[in-house]
């Protein structure tokens, strides 16, 4: 199978979520995705990298997201974001609602993970402890986005 | 990598409508622009508002909230949001998210100022 790997580690930062999600839109490029699976596919990694910086950050000003990827020509691409702050239950937040948005209330909560769960096929938040080989423990959180060609 | 946005404003049939064109990408970074630029247009009595997004190649949560917010309070005026000549893509996620029920959607420049004036002139 041909497949590509590519990691990219960003600051947690706004104005890095179009770097983020361009790197990623670039790698899926190459292997074949359509114009709006391409738009979809940055759409959701922006999404998702926003989350983590405004709800997985929100108190800690240094903190960094990795990108990995992982590119399948001709059958899918696989994108990994890994961050070490407060860990994200989405199913925390109320659940965006497009009938709330038709019937004219504008602060609709939920955009953002709504659209992240449409557009990729599998969408996997994980909670993790490793450890290193001096015993010592560490926390992250992984977020798993699928995409099938 | 930096995202931008560029927004250009043009008054049409006696200050009743106007044309705002859009090209770039909108999101958390760059929406404040259409904020400003939608707010400008309601402050100057423009009671219908087309938005051409023709030049639009990417739209976030940001986007989308902010275009909700824009018709809540152009609609709190009396007047209107329209939207005219979407890429393909920004289609997709407008029709996602249900907007393509709530907001007034046009092929052309032409058809949405039509149904504009027509707007305007009923809350006239």
């Amino acid at each position: 199978m041909d497949v590509r790997e590519a990691s990219l580690t960003i600051p947690a930062q706004m104005d890095q979520l179009h770097a983020a999600s361009g790197f990623v839109r670039e790698i899926a490029e190459e292997i074949g995705f359509s114009a709006i699976d391409l738009h979809q596919i940055e759409l959701a990694v922006y999404e998702a990298c926003a989350n983590i910086v405004q709800h997985a950050y929100a108190h800690q000003g240094d903190g960094q997201i990795q990108i990995l990827v992982q590119a399948e020509r001709g059958r899918r691409i696989v994108i990994t974001l890994i961050d070490t702050g407060t860990t994200f239950d989405p199913q925390a937040i109320p659940a965006y609602d497009p009938q709330q948005a038709i019937k004219g209330d504008a602060q609709v909560s939920g955009l953002g993970l709504f659209l992240i769960q449409r557009v990729m096929d599998d969408v996997r938040f994980e909670f993790c402890v490793s450890e290193d080989e001096a015993g010592r423990s560490g926390r992250f959180n992984r977020l798993t986005l699928i995409k099938n060609l | 990598m930096t995202s931008s946005l560029n927004i250009t404003s043009q008054p049409l049939a006696e200050q009743s409508v106007v044309m705002l064109s859009v090209a770039g990408r909108l999101d958390a970074n760059t929406v404040s622009q259409l904020e400003r630029a939608l707010m400008d247009a309601q402050l100057s009595g423009h009671r219908a508002i087309v938005i051409d997004l023709g030049e639009l190649t990417y739209i976030s949560s940001s986007g989308l909230r902010v275009l909700l917010a824009g018709r809540s309070n152009a609609r709190k005026r009396g007047g209107e949001i329209l939207l005219c000549n979407l890429q393909p893509a920004v289609r997709e996620i407008l029709e996602m998210v249900g907007f393509s029920a709530i907001f007034p959607i046009f092929g052309s420049r032409e058809q949405a100022v039509a149904a504009a004036l027509t707007t305007s002139d009923q809350t006239d």
